[in-house]
């Protein structure tokens, strides 16, 4: 956990750094490679500084920093490129109502694509070193897999190959699969091994991929001890991989609705 | 005599009734498995009952728990093991037993998990000298006398009408496809004659209790079956919990010390352990160990252990781990 928030701590203060360099290219890209005195750098850099925090708070609100958001995504790609443009506006608010003063408007086109740019690409490269730290031995985050099944075993591959900041380190199965490990990961047990490896193992994060009657052991197990609980959609069956959580007046559900084209996502 | 009670299995199907308790210690209508088998048991009988060491504290608790005692001494035999895959096997360890504890005796073989409605002094004293006595009840059902060793009697030549005993023609231990639906119940009666034969079959077969009657048979030394019909119940499944519990308590409401119910419609056998509390709640054949508390929930079939709290849930066909909380918040 420690670890996590350390490397938290230098994602937030390095995304701050290459949001500032970003305006900084933006800058130098639209006045040339000097220090004009019409626009001056200082005046630009300050408010860059002032509105860094806050376009960083808009980024959080996506949850780009999530623990297990993969940042090589199209959706990914999409909150950063929002939070860029929050983050323009913010700019051009900010210098405007500081200095009462007009700029460039292509110096805002600059900003937006070498900020979201920048930020997509250290992002991407920051979560290998992340993954990488967080997976070292002792795991920070160590991950029980409750339940084999075909879509159990096709995410503990997917956790292997994307080094997931989740390291499974155990599985159990109430029926006793017969593997001894899978993927690398030891098999320990039926379901009565779960307190001993809890303990043992110093679980974190519990995944749940079958015994939908355990559910409500599983999550008092976890609730008990402090650890997150996650459970597969094919536990209920779900497996097309077409649902969504949404909410129904306020009460978070799972939602698998019929084919539809492709632009009714922006009207449901 | 000495009475030998199996208790050593891990009995990981009742997860999670099981986490904090070995299966023959599971509550059955007020009290354990295991202290209404040792109950009915005969007094004078030294009993020992075999466990393994994740569950030793738990029997000697319960050890505890029956002083001042009427019955004889019951020992508590730990086996060293603490996972499956390290398990002498049901009849290893009864083999182990007679080795180190050199019992040169009749043996009464019982299993812990097993509850017997008939009276085992009735079935003690129907054995003939140095037969093998086994207990046999019909269940009445082909697909579910797969699970169990089957007895084929020769009904032709019963021994005692008034009480049933009748040789045994053919045993098969979970036959896939059984020629009766009359079932051993986990138990026996071996006399020290036969000693010789279980020590060298538990060598080839330790897990194989039933299979100890296969191997009589093949030596042609006859074994009787005493046929009963008082309710017998092998708990090892949450269904057949529930169906032991329903048999037993009917469709009554059995309330342990200090419970408290208000405001509550029940249906079927609903149990309620000492100091729970259920409130403004409706209970279908729910069976709550001691000290839960219920409002405002709609049970059916369900078993809550220890301490579980629930307000405003509706449950159907769910085990409950001992300290769940399942407290609904609008």
């Amino acid at each position: 956990m420690k670890r996590h928030r350390i490397l938290l701590l230098v994602w937030l203060l390095s995304d701050i750094i290459v949001f500032c360099a970003a305006y900084s290219a933006a800058y130098f890209l639209q006045v040339g490679p000097i220090l004009s005195t019409d626009f001056v750098f200082g005046k630009f850099f300050a408010v860059t500084l002032v509105i860094a925090p806050v376009w960083l708070v808009v980024l959080a609100t996506t949850r780009t920093f999530g623990l297990t958001r993969n940042q090589a995504t199209i959706r990914n790609a999409a909150y950063i490129g929002y939070s860029s443009l929050v983050g323009v506006a913010l700019f051009t608010v900010g210098y405007y109502f500081t200095y009462k003063e007009f700029f460039s408007r292509m110096l805002l086109i600059y900003a937006f694509i070498l900020s979201g740019g920048a930020t997509l690409i250290w992002h991407i490269l920051w979560q290998q070193i992340e993954r990488s730290l967080l997976r070292r031995n002792p795991p920070a985050f160590p991950t029980l897999l409750v339940g084999v099944t075909r879509e159990s075993r096709a995410l503990l591959k997917t956790m292997r190959e994307r080094r997931s900041a989740l390291k499974p380190v155990a599985i159990l199965d109430g029926r006793g699969v017969k593997d001894t490990e899978i993927e690398g990961v030891p098999v320990l047990g039926k379901l009565n091994k779960l307190e001993e490896t809890l303990e043992k193992k110093k679980i974190t994060h519990l995944i749940q991929g079958s015994d939908l009657e355990q559910s409500i052991n599983l999550l008092s197990a976890c609730r008990n001890r402090g650890i997150t609980y996650i459970v597969l959609p094919s536990v209920f069956g779900i497996v097309e991989r077409d649902e969504s959580v949404e909410s129904l007046e306020g009460v978070p559900v799972t939602v698998v609705r019929p084919r539809a084209r492709w632009w009714s996502w922006f009207l449901r | 005599m000495h009475a030998f009670i199996l208790a050593g299995g891990f009995a990981t199907r009742l997860w999670p009734l099981t986490e904090s308790r070995p299966k023959p210690l599971l509550p059955l209508v007020g009290k354990p498995i295991l202290t209404h088998l040792v109950e009915n048991i005969p007094k004078d009988l030294p009993i020992t009952v075999s466990t393994n060491a994740v569950f030793a504290d738990a029997f000697h608790e319960w050890q505890s728990s029956l002083r001042p005692t009427p019955y004889a001494p019951i020992q508590i035999l730990i086996e060293d093991t603490r996972h499956d895959d390290h398990k002498l096997g049901a009849l290893g360890a009864v083999a182990q037993w007679i080795t180190d504890a050199k019992i040169d005796d009749d043996i009464l073989l019982l299993t812990g998990d097993n509850y017997l409605g008939c009276s085992i002094d009735a079935f003690v004293k129907s054995a003939r000298p140095g037969t093998p006595l086994l207990a046999a009840h019909d269940i009445g059902n082909l697909e579910r006398a797969k699970q169990f060793g089957t007895v084929v009697v020769d009904k032709s030549q019963i021994i005692n009408r008034k009480s049933q005993i009748v040789p045994v023609a053919s045993f098969e231990e979970k036959p896939p496809n059984p020629k009766s639906t009359l079932v051993s119940t986990g138990c026996s009666l071996l006399p020290r004659s036969t000693l010789p034969i279980l020590l060298e079959y538990a060598a080839s077969h330790p897990d194989n209790v039933g299979g100890i009657f296969e191997e009589l048979l093949r030596r042609k030394i006859s074994v009787d079956a005493y046929v009963f019909s008082e309710p017998w119940f092998d708990i090892g499944s949450f269904e057949a919990y529930l169906e032991a519990t329903l048999s037993l308590v009917g469709h009554n409401v059995l309330s342990g010390e200090n419970a408290v119910m208000e405001k509550t419609e029940c249906a079927g056998s609903v149990v309620l352990g000492k100091g729970c509390r259920v409130i403004n709640s409706t209970l279908e054949n729910v069976v709550l160990f001691d000290q839960c508390t219920i409002e405002d929930c709609d049970l059916r079939d369900c078993i809550c252990d220890d301490g579980c709290e629930l307000r405003g849930i509706d449950l159907r066909k769910k085990m409950l781990r001992k300290g769940t909380k399942l407290i609904r918040k609008d």
